[in-house]
């Protein structure tokens, strides 16, 4: 497909940060990642959307096997991920070459709030110990 | 058909010991309506065998490509497939996995039918 910009992509006419290719399959990082990990996982042969894979076709099995193996080098795979396709307008697909988005956010949103809950009690423990709060004072 | 696990909740509707509203079964997987849908489709494609995670798939096994043709199917006869869906897999508690009984998600925004009512 001359007009596909993942076809571009795959025959190298168009720039894209890859992350891993075999036969089957090229996956790329997406260029406006919604998360800090966000890799859009690409067969090599042209098939529009999801309800376009023949029957008994296994490419969604070498998608999902590609996405497992890159969880695991970035190291998400136990921490948890992602693995969507999207199909069709309604369902957000904006290519209309099959892809799977592999996203995965890191935990450092709730690990700052962590470490803020847990500064705070350590804080009013010391405090407490210290008598500073004015609890200790009463005794 | 596989192998059952007391206590995972995906087991006993595979077996019929737990109610779901069912709108897809083969031999290898099973489909029903989320009991807590977040759009007007939301089913979970449920293969019979107890995997865990989508990174408990053994590379020879071809359950995820029959899960994919599963979601066209139910997705052509509800009537959404033309319109538009999302499938997805969340993959540990990271990725949203609740139940770890390999399940995906197929959900839509369009209502049931879209596909076949007449353009406004």
């Amino acid at each position: 497909m001359t007009d596909c910009i993942f076809c571009k992509i795959i025959e190298g006419k168009l720039p894209a940060k890859k992350i891993y290719e075999d036969d089957q399959a090229v996956a790329f990082w997406d260029a406006n990642p919604a998360s800090p990990i966000h890799i859009l996982i690409v067969p090599r042969v042209h098939i529009p959307t999801l309800n376009d894979i023949p029957d008994g076709d296994t490419l969604l099995c070498h998608m999902g096997e590609v996405a497992k193996r890159i969880a695991q080098d970035l190291g998400v795979a136990e921490s948890g991920y992602r693995f969507f396709i999207n199909v069709n307008k309604g369902g957000g697909q904006v290519v209309f070459h099959l892809h799977a988005h592999l996203i995965s956010g890191n935990d450092l949103g709730t690990f700052f709030i962590k470490v803020a809950i847990i500064g705070a009690t350590l804080w009013r423990k010391l405090l407490s110990i210290l008598g500073a709060d004015g609890t200790r004072r009463k005794n | 058909m596989g192998n059952h696990f007391s206590n995972c909740i995906f087991c006993k509707i595979v077996a019929g010991w737990h109610p779901a509203r069912m709108v897809y079964e083969d031999d290898l997987v099973v489909a029903f309506w989320d009991a807590k849908p977040v759009a007007p489709v939301h089913i979970l494609i449920v293969p019979r065998e107890h995997i865990p995670t989508l990174n408990d798939i053994p590379v020879e096994n071809v359950i995820l490509s029959h899960i994919g043709q599963a979601a066209a199917i139910i997705a052509g006869e509800l009537g959404v497939a033309q319109a538009g869906y999302r499938f997805f897999i969340n993959v540990n508690q990271g990725g949203g996995q609740v139940v770890f009984h390999l399940h995906a998600h197929l959900v839509s925004r369009s209502n049931p039918g879209t596909d076949n009512a007449p353009d406004v």
